[in-house]
Parts: structure tokens; C-alpha cells; sequence
């Protein structure tokens, strides 16, 4: 059945557009050292070539230390998408794990988990994270990784736990249990290949907060450190420009509106196609 | 349903007082002075900060502190807030009432607009407004918000001067104005910063209700209804709206930390001093008793509003569909 | 050009002061941080002193001239006259006797004598305390007179005493516990002495004032001032761009470039007392020298390889200059003909090299024994202007072969840090008082009386035996001659690489005249500013409407 519904995935044309561009991103974000017109970092005149609107030399302008904003972005991408990826994997696998062992185990582990759940999720995020980044000090991408994985993986577990809960009422998997075979063998078999394209949903889903919330530590000057780029920092720098220089504002704000938008339509998509899937059955 | 509430109240208890243990010894391993500087960044000579730190109890270990504060909190007391030399309580009754209207403005403002733009989307399902406004909230979510009010701010409150900048009224005379004067004066000022939170609201709002919509409008009794020759805004308000509204109710409980989240930063661009403000000033400040409290505040509106919404989503529809 | 011309103007309006005494008005200030205190020995911020400083006259006020050394240049205020005794151990101060407080009670010299109580007790823990150290006490003759008695003559004595006290209303605040000053009705909603009197407090939103028409050195021109604050920098310049603001301190790099194209708002540009450094972390708190730059030529080298002229102008367009050492040129002992270290590469180069620092693996980065010549910078991360210029340095230093990796940190943890002396080295700024003193706590050597925010730790005794000499010296060319010595002691010893000195502009708007900005307090004359009839804004509608 989870394979008929990326058969319905691939089908569908916003979906396949949506990953598209994912995808160039990801490209863009592995390939950027090569098809980079500058280094990211180089400063080739800071007093007379920054901010430089966009002309053939610079396609997406300068920056107001002189570095050249479309190698910046796309060396952002690699930041930006990497920390963002990272932090995705990591809250998906965390959330996954948590709500399969609640579900399973039930009884004090169930209350464990719920009750970390609901703590966690009356608490805003955003300040969250930006409270441990002020008193920590800014972390390098690897434990912005850990910070905000770690804080994310709420709603994978609330999903995964109602889908596990759901389907170990179902009849083959009583029936499997009646034929004896153990518990983490069926979660292993059966049930995650069952939830994995909600857990899908759950990572897409995932990767279209993250973005923003590395931009969003970018901008109260705890993101990531320069000069390495990231999307947040490059965006960070515009926002002292806002009306005098559009270039440092408008094609980082494109980058991540773009990323995050396709992240949501390919959420949106995959629901969509796992509906179909369940009415079809 | 009072069994209910009350185990919700017990639970609700039981969270703020893991949130607030856990807040306070995160705290602890913050470098960093309550009194170590004033709110430019000056900094105040060491010998003074000793005299204050034993002023204000800060010189004692931190458990008999927790205990202290733990127990203040029992009879009601939230304690001193260093950097704003005012008690803790003061400060919150001035900010609380601030975010509560921004929030509570932006959620009604985005509820109804969100609910409004997905009806339009499934009214004219698969047609050009369908993918104009699912364009336009896709955008609204994909767009950090504190972009959106940056944005807002600079070109149409400086540049284009359409909109007040900052703050919560008018400046120069106006506390001698006319009481509806001063009201509308507050509106006028509420009008940007709490248009940029409901645009991050309504476009979720829309997002999900129009998946909701779709969903209903293949059952039966739609069928049904149109069979009977009601109209198609009729079958969509009367019967497809009251089924499918209830998870979207249910998503603004859950929803409700990200904004006040996400409120903190249009708070701090529009100059407008609630909670967010205030609990993001008392972190940089490592004022304490002021974080504390207004963490607790948070995840007590945080758990409040999960149940109201729970509740409210089972009065207006009690059968359920399952979130799409 | 402009600039040049509204200068002028403003210069001719401070000229022909007079006529018409009241303009009327509000001035509303546009606030990038709020007063933590309205209580005068609490302050410790700007804006905290800028508020206080309206509401509560001092007994005499610094001159434009900005001198510290005996009473030269000082300004009646609520002492109309002071006469020292022959030893100079005790000042006598006659009060103005048409000074009332706000509530109307006269000003006595019990007040003073009250004040001097609240400034010295440690259960109040008054911020600029030891400013007062060498006062002994202050006794009353009679109502209107105050008499100051000091421990020991020095150049400043005089300064120091009328600078930092402010008389309170003893009337009022003597009746609490010591204990009880920090939040007492009675201090949060003040009655002063100055030519404003307290209206509202909206705290981290507005802070409002109105003039004082009894005040006894005339009302002021303007019906009353508001300051409004806003965390976000942009905010609040947004504020004034606006025309919602006249007034904003200073005027950030990128806002000029935002300066609306109709003339709403113009740039003014008075002295700063300002000015930013990369301080090395020389010592350790236990004395241990930092491994790489208790090197005093490694300093120098470093300090050859970063071109100083080209962080000020990238950061600051031309609104800032190069620094020169640890001082800033409105200083009066300022000294610009002291030797630099110049800016030169090829030198920089040869001086690593001889010290044994070569990039033998060609990585990039220079190693000594193993050891790369790599080290992290400290930022704070409420200040843009040090953050682009530690990107600048960081780049400049990488064409060198030194690896620099900045932490930027908020400004509470970036404090905690340099308190420590956890880092290598830092992106400092200092704000410097009119007096001269503040460079021993700066960079002298740690210790009981001096050093007490030398964060890095350096240790110069030519540096410190001169600024001793040049305080204590009496004639102004000693003074500078001093002087001159110790700054060029601590140039040659690098402990730090001096950056720039900012210009200050302020952001006015065009409907307001102010008279000319004091470097150290910007709103010292406020009470002399006036608004455009003309150009009366709704916010001013009743003033408008009233006679």
C-alpha cells in the first residue's frame, strides 16, 4: 500500500515540480565549490565594490563587504540546507523512534513520552532555541544540528505513535501476533513501511521550519558564524539595506521562500496521495 | 466533563512545574550577570554588582535559591526583577495584557480571513482564485514572519509613511486625547504588527481548511444536500464548513506557542512591549525571576488555550474527521 | 554638502538666541534602549542619565569646552556660586535660592548633604561611588549653603563632585530605608530640581516629560519632551525616517543611506567621545601570559598587516576615523602627532617570518613549533559595526596566513567573558568621559585603583606612571606632555589594534533647532531647542490649540 501511494507521488505534477526544485537545490547546495563565480569569503575591495548592484560581474550584486552574493547564497545552500537536512534526519529518526516505542510499549513509556511531548510543545520553539543560543554562546552548524533536531520532533512522535496506535488495532497485524511473531519484527515488517509516508509528511514538514528558524537565529546575530554563508547570515546582512539595496534582500528571501514552499507542497501532495491511497482501499 | 477539566488542570500543573524546574537550572549554566549591565550595554563596575547580587539574594547557592523562589511562587509571589527594578508581577500585568491583544487580534483576524480565502479556494475548486490563493499562502507560510514585519515596517511605515512605524499610540499629546480617540490612535497602531502575525495565521488556517473542505465535500450527506438542490455556498456553509472546521480549531491550540514564538520578534520590530519582548530583554538581561515567570506564563496560555480549543472544537463539531 | 549647510544653520539659530522664549512643541526622541532607573545613583546607561539629568539639575554643569581641571569653564546650576578655601580641601557652594523642587519646596543644602549620604551608602550601591572617594562629608552652614570637604586635593576634585552628585529631595526620600531606594513610588515617578518635570512612564515603550514652567533658570522653549523606545535598531531609526521622531543620538552607517529625499530629516554631526579597538588577551587572570600574544612583536606584527583606514571607511563610509591609540580625538589631551604603527603588508610578512611563524604545510596558516597562528575574536552580538569589522579583519589577517574564527556572543555573555579573560582577543569599544582618568581603568594595569576593565590584562609601567604623573599634574601642558608619553608607551606596545573613532551625526528633523550637542551628553541643552511654529505636527495639537 506505502508503495502505491510514491507511485500517486510521482504521478502528480506539483509534487514533481515541488521536488524539482528541492532537488536543484540540493545540486546547487553539493556543487557549489564548482559552479561558485567566487569565493564566498573574498573580499575583493570592500571600500569601493560593496554593494554593488547586480551586473554581469555579479549577477545577484555585492554585499557590504564586497563579496559576491550569488556565490554566497550558493554556498549558503550548503549551510543552510545542510544544517536544515541534518536537523530534519535527525528529529524525524528521534520522533519516530520515541512515538513506535510509546505506541508499542504503552504503559509508564506511553506516559513518558506524552508527557515530554506536551511539555515540550507548550513551549514556543523559536525562544527556545534562541534562549540556549544567548546563553551558550553561537554554536557551531554541527550542534545546531543536535539544538534544533532535538527540539523538533514533537510531531513526528505525536503521528507516529496515533498511526502505530491505529494500525495495532488493525486485523493482520492481530493476526500476525496470533501467529506469533514478536513485536519488533511487526514494527520492523509491517508497521513502519506502513506510517513511513506520513513520516514523510512529518520530514517535509520538518525541513520547511528549520529553514526559517536558522534565518530567524541569523537575525538576532546568533546564527551561523561568519564568514561562513548560510541563508540567515546573508539575509542578516540585508536587512540593513531594506530599501537601499533589494539585491541583499530579495534573492535570499527567494532562496528560502522557494526551499520552504516546495518543502510544504510536497508535504501537501503526499497527503493528498496517501488519502487517495486509503480511499482506493 | 468536570472529571475532565479538573485532570486537565492537574496535568496543566504538572507541566508548568517541569517547564519551571527545568527552565531554572537550564539557567544556572548560563554565563552571564543579572546585573553585570544597563540596557545599552553599559557595564556596571564589579564592586557595585557584588553590593547588588547580596542586595537581591543572587550570592546564594542555587538550590536555596530555587527553594526561595518556589516558595514565593506558592503564596502567590513572583518575585523581583532586577533589571527593571519592579516586581516581577508589575511588569507581567503591563506586558500580558500587550501580547494577549496582539495574539488575540491576530488569530481572529486570521482565523476568519484563512476560513474565508480556503471556502473561496474550494467554492472555486481547481480554477484560477484556487491557485492565486494557494499561492499567496504558501508564501505566507514559507516567508519567516519577522521578515514580513520587517518588511511591513520599512517601506509602508518609514518610506511610504501608510502606517505608524512603532509603539503603542501616538506620541507628543496624545494621553490628553478624547477616549475614543486614543482608542482608535491604538487600533491604528495595533493594525500592522497584528496584520503580519495574521498573515502567518490565515495562511496556515487556509491551508488546512481547505484540505479539511476537500475532504468533506466527498462524503455522502454533501452528495445528499446537493441532491436537494441547495445551492453551492449553501452546501459549503451550512453542511461542509461545520464538519470539516473542527480539526482547523484544534490546530490554533497547537499552533498558539509558534506564534507567541514568532510574536516575541514582531513584538521587538513594532515596539510593542508584551511578554515576547519582555521575555527575550530579561534573557539578555539574565534576569531570572522575570524568565521564570514569564515562561510559566507562556506554557500556562500555551496548555489554557490547548484545552479551550479541544473543548471548543468538540461543542461546534463533535464528529471528528481525522485531520487531513 | 547639505550637511555642511544645516550645520551652518543651526550654528546661526544657537547664535541668535532670544526673542520669543517659548516655542512650544513636543520633541519626541526616538530610543534604542529605556532607563533601567530614574533614580540619579542608579543609572548606569545613557538613556538612564539622560532622563535623570533632565528632571535633577546638578550643582554646577560641565563647560562647552568640556574642562576637567579645577572649576575652569563650569556653568551655575542650582549652585549659583562656590568659592574654595585656601587649602582647596573644601569648596563652599551657594545655592540658587529661586531653585524650588518640582512639588515646589526650595532646594536646601541639606539636599545636597542627603544626596552625598544616599551616593556613599553601600546598601544603595550607587554605581559612580568611587568618583566620590575623596570626599570626606559635606556639612550645612545654613540652608542655602553647602560645604564640601575632601580627603586630598586633586585636578579634578571639583569635577568629580559636581559631575557624578546629584542633589535629591530630602524631604521626600529621607523618611525611606536606604534599602527601599531602588523602586519607591517616590522614585519612579520623580520630583526634580531641572527644567523637566516627570509626567509618564510607560516602561520599554515611551517615558514622558513636561517643561517646568517654575524652573529658575526659565522655562523651556519646548512644552515637553518624549522619549520612545524601541529595541530594534532599525526600528528606531524607522522612527525618525519617519517623521514620527525628531530627534535620534546617532545616525547608524546604513540610515544614511535611507535619508528621505525630501529633507525631512537632516544628519548633525557633534563630537564623540567614542572609539573601537581589537584588544588582545595578554594575561590570564592569574597572571599567566596568553600563549600567543603576551608576544609584544607578534602584537605589532598583526597590527602592521590590518589597514585600519580601509575597516573605518568599509564600515563607516567617511563617518568614522581611524583610531590612534587609546584615546579619542574630543578628548582634550587628545594627541594626534603620536607614532602609529603603519599599515604595511610586506613588513607584517617579514615580521612573522622572523619570529618564526611559516606556513611550512601550506595550509594557509602559519605554524611555530607545532602551534598555528590561529586565534578566535569575541564580538558582541548587539553590535553590527564590531561584527562587520571583525569580517573585515578576518579576511584582511587570512591574506597574511593567520586564521581568525569570530564568536560572536550576547553582549551579557560577552561581558562574563572578557571579565574572565576567556578569549584571545576581542572587538572592544570604550565610551570615554570628559575626564581623562577613565583610560587607567582601561588599560592600566590591573589592580586596587586602576585596571578595573583592562579585560586583556596588559601591563605597561611607563604607561601607568605616566597617566599617574598626568593626573596629578596641575598645568594643562604637563598634563599633555603626560600624556603624550603614556600613549605612545602603549602604541608601540600594541595592546590592542586601535580601529576607529566614529563620528557623531546626530538625526534631527527639520522642523527642530537644537543649540550645539555636548560630546558627552548630547541633551545638556535641551531646554534651549526649539520647534518650528510653522511645523507643528498633530502630536503637538493642544499646544498648538493653547495660547
Amino acid at each position: 500500500m506505502a508503495a502505491n501511494t510514491w507511485q500517486r507521488l510521482l504521478a502528480d505534477r506539483p509534487a514533481r515540480i515541488a521536488g524539482g526544485v528541492l532537488s536543484a537545490a540540493a545540486i546547487a547546495a553539493v556543487l557549489a565549490p564548482w559552479i561558485s563565480p567566487y569565493d564566498p569569503t573574498l573580499q575583493p575591495d570592500p571600500v569601493a565594490l560593496r554593494l554593488v548592484a547586480p551586473s554581469w560581474h555579479h549577477l545577484f550584486g555585492t554585499d557590504p563587504f564586497s563579496r559576491d552574493v550569488l556565490s554566497r547564497i550558493l554556498h549558503g545552500a550548503r549551510v543552510s540546507l545542510g544544517v536544515a537536512a541534518g536537523a530534519m534526519l535527525l528529529s524525524v529518526t528521534l520522533g519516530a523512534a520515541l512515538g513506535a516505542l510509546a505506541a508499542v510499549m504503552g504503559g509508564w513509556v506511553d506516559s513518558i513520552v506524552s508527557g515530554l511531548v506536551d511539555v515540550l510543545i507548550a513551549m514556543p520553539r523559536l525562544l527556545v532555541v534562541i534562549a540556549l543560543v544567548a546563553t551558550f554562546g553561537a554554536l557551531s552548524p554541527w550542534w545546531l544540528i543536535v539544538l534544533i533536531g532535538g527540539s523538533g520532533w514533537l510531531t513526528t512522535a505525536r503521528i507516529v505513535r496515533a498511526e502505530f496506535r491505529d494500525h495495532l488495532q488493525r486485523e493482520y497485524v492481530l493476526a500476525a501476533r496470533a501467529l506469533g511473531a514478536s513485536r519488533w519484527r511487526l514494527v520492523w515488517r509491517h508497521l513502519l513501511p506502513a506510517v513511513a509516508p506520513q513520516v514523510a509528511v512529518a520530514a517535509a514538514l520538518a525541513l520547511a521550519a528549520v529553514i526559517p528558524l536558522e534565518a530567524a537565529l541569523s537575525f538576532v546575530g546568533l546564527g551561523i558564524q561568519p564568514p561562513l554563508p548560510s541563508w540567515g547570515n546573508i539575509l542578516l546582512d540585508g536587512t540593513d539595506y531594506l530599501t537601499s539595496a533589494w539585491w541583499l534582500v530579495v534573492f535570499p528571501i527567494a532562496a528560502v521562500t522557494l526551499t520552504v514552499g516546495s518543502a510544504l507542497v510536497l508535504a501537501d501532495r503526499l497527503r493528498t496521495a496517501i488519502a487517495g491511497e486509503e480511499r482506493a482501499r | 466533563m468536570t472529571r475532565r477539566l479538573i485532570a486537565r488542570a492537574l496535568h496543566a500543573a504538572a507541566v508548568c512545574a517541569v517547564v519551571a524546574t527545568s527552565v531554572f537550572a537550564l539557567l544556572q549554566f548560563a554565563p552571564g550577570d543579572p546585573f553585570a549591565t544597563a540596557l545599552d550595554g553599559t557595564d556596571v563596575p564589579p564592586n557595585v554588582r557584588a553590593e547588588w547580587r547580596a542586595r537581591y539574594g543572587f550570592d546564594l547557592p542555587p538550590l536555596e535559591r530555587f527553594a526561595h523562589w518556589g516558595g514565593a511562587l506558592v503564596r502567590g509571589e513572583l518575585g523581583y526583577s532586577a533589571s527593571r527594578h519592579r516586581a516581577v508581577a508589575e511588569v507581567v500585568r503591563d506586558a500580558l495584557p500587550r501580547t494577549l491583544v496582539l495574539v488575540g487580534a491576530a488569530l481572529i483576524l486570521g482565523f476568519a480571513v484563512g476560513v474565508g480565502a480556503a471556502l473561496l479556494q474550494v467554492r472555486h475548486h481547481g480554477r484560477w482564485q484556487d491557485r492565486v490563493l494557494g499561492a499567496l499562502t504558501l508564501g505566507g507560510v514559507a516567508m519567516p514572519e519577522f521578515l514580513v514585519g520587517l518588511l511591513a515596517m520599512t517601506w509602508l511605515g518609514a518610506r511610504w509613511r501608510i502606517f505608524p512605524v512603532a509603539g503603542l499610540g501616538s506620541l507628543g499629546d496624545a494621553t490628553a486625547w478624547p477616549l475614543w480617540e486614543r482608542a482608535a490612535d491604538y487600533l491604528w497602531h495595533l493594525a500592522l504588527p497584528a496584520a503580519v502575525l495574521a498573515l502567518a495565521v490565515a495562511s496556515r488556517v487556509a491551508r488546512h481548511q481547505r484540505a479539511a473542505l476537500l475532504g468533506v465535500m466527498r462524503e455522502d450527506f454533501i452528495r445528499t444536500a446537493r441532491a436537494k438542490g441547495l445551492g453551492e455556498w449553501d452546501v459549503l456553509l451550512r453542511h461542509a464548513l461545520p464538519n470539516a472546521i473542527g480539526p482547523v480549531i484544534a490546530l490554533l491550540g497547537l499552533a498558539l506557542p509558534s506564534l507567541v514564538g514568532g510574536a516575541a520578534l514582531i513584538e521587538r520590530i513594532f515596539g510593542w512591549p508584551g511578554m515576547g519582548l519582555t521575555l527575550f530583554d530579561a534573557l539578555l538581561a539574565r534576569d531570572y525571576p522575570l524568565v521564570l515567570a514569564a515562561v510559566l506564563l507562556a506554557t500556562l496560555v500555551a496548555v489554557v488555550a490547548r484545552t479551550l480549543t479541544d473543548l471548543v472544537a468538540d461543542v461546534v463539531a463533535p464528529r471528528r474527521v481525522p485531520v487531513p | 554638502m547639505t550637511r555642511r549647510f544645516a550645520l551652518a544653520v543651526c550654528v546661526l539659530a544657537a547664535a541668535c538666541r532670544g526673542g520669543d522664549a517659548r516655542s512650544g512643541g513636543i520633541l519626541v526622541v526616538s530610543a534604542g534602549a529605556d532607563a533601567e532607573t530614574l533614580f540619579p545613583p542608579l543609572t548606569v546607561g545613557n538613556q538612564g542619565r539622560a532622563v535623570t539629568e533632565l528632571i535633577y539639575d546638578k550643582l554646577a554643569d560641565i563647560g562647552p569646552g568640556l574642562n576637567t581641571i579645577g572649576d575652569g569653564g563650569f556653568v551655575p546650576k542650582l549652585a549659583s556660586s562656590w568659592e574654595w578655601s585656601a587649602d582647596s580641601l573644601t569648596i563652599t557652594f551657594h545655592l540658587d535660592p529661586r531653585a524650588r523642587w518640582h512639588d515646589g519646596q526650595p532646594v536646601t543644602a541639606r539636599d545636597v548633604q542627603f544626596a552625598f549620604r544616599v551616593w556613599t551608602d553601600s546598601a544603595v550601591g550607587a554605581v559612580q561611588r568611587a568618583a566620590l572617594a575623596t570626599v570626606d562629608s559635606v556639612s550645612v552652614p545654613d540652608a542655602h549653603t553647602a560645604r564640601a570637604h575632601f580627603r586630598e586635593r586633586t585636578p579634578e576634585q571639583f569635577y568629580a563632585f559636581v559631575y557624578t552628585l546629584i542633589p535629591l529631595p530630602a524631604h521626600r526620600l529621607a523618611a525611606l530605608a536606604d534599602t527601599a531606594l531602588h523602586d519607591a513610588p517616590a522614585v519612579r515617578a520623580p520630583i526634580g530640581s531641572g527644567p523637566f518635570r516627570f509626567k509618564s512612564w510607560t516602561p520599554r515603550a515611551t517615558l514622558e516629560l513636561t517643561a517646568n514652567a517654575d524652573y529658575y533658570g526659565g522655562r523651556p522653549r519646548i512644552d515637553g519632551v518624549v522619549f520612545a523606545v524601541a529595541a530594534q535598531g532599525a526600528t528606531v531609526a524607522a522612527r525618525l525616517l519617519a517623521g514620527e521622531a525628531d530627534f535620534l543620538e546617532q545616525l547608524a552607517p546604513p540610515d544614511f543611506k535611507q535619508l528621505p529625499a525630501d529633507g525631512l530629516v537632516r544628519a548633525q554631526s557633534y563630537g564623540g567621545f567614542d572609539y573601537a579597538f581589537v584588544q588582545f588577551n595578554v594575561n590570564d587572570a592569574a597572571g599567566r601570559p596568553h600563549p600567543l600574544f603576551a608576544d609584544r612583536e607578534l602584537r605589532r606584527a598583526l597590527t602592521m598587516a590590518v589597514n585600519r583606514a580601509t575597516i573605518a571607511q568599509s564600515v563607516f563610509d567617511s563617518l568614522a576615523r581611524p583610531a590612534i591609540g587609546p584615546f579619542s580625538r574630543t578628548q582634550w589631551t587628545a594627541d594626534t602627532t603620536v607614532r602609529g604603527i603603519p599599515f604595511d603588508t610586506v613588513e607584517a610578512i617579514r615580521a612573522l617570518d622572523a619570529l618564526g611563524w611559516r606556513d611550512t604545510n601550506k595550509d594557509g596558516v602559519r605554524e611555530r613549533a607545532g602551534r598555528r597562528l590561529a586565534f578566535s575574536v569575541l564580538v558582541p552580538a548587539s553590535s553590527r559595526t564590531r561584527q562587520a569589522a571583525a569580517v573585515l579583519l578576518q579576511a584582511q589577517l587570512k591574506t597574511v596566513g593567520v586564521q581568525v574564527t569570530i564568536e560572536q556572543a550576547d553582549f551579557n555573555a560577552f561581558l562574563d567573558r572578557a571579565h574572565r579573560g576567556a578569549f584571545d582577543a576581542l572587538v572592544g569599544g570604550v565610551r570615554t568621559s570628559p575626564s581623562p582618568r577613565g583610560v587607567r581603568d582601561v588599560w592600566g594595569t590591573p589592580g586596587p585603583s586602576r585596571g578595573a576593565q583592562n579585560w586583556g590584562r596588559w601591563s605597561n609601567a611607563t604607561f601607568d606612571a605616566q597617566v599617574d604623573s598626568a593626573l596629578a599634574a596641575t598645568n594643562t601642558a604637563a598634563v599633555r606632555a603626560h600624556f603624550r608619553t603614556a600613549y605612545q608607551a602603549a602604541i608601540d606596545d600594541a595592546p590592542a589594534i586601535w580601529l576607529y573613532e566614529p563620528r557623531m551625526f546626530a538625526g534631527v528633523h527639520r522642523r527642530l533647532t537644537t543649540t550645539a550637542l555636548r560630546p558627552d551628553a548630547w541633551w545638556s541643552d535641551i531646554a534651549h531647542w526649539t520647534i518650528d511654529r510653522a511645523q507643528r505636527l498633530p502630536r503637538d495639537r493642544r499646544a498648538l490649540a493653547a495660547p
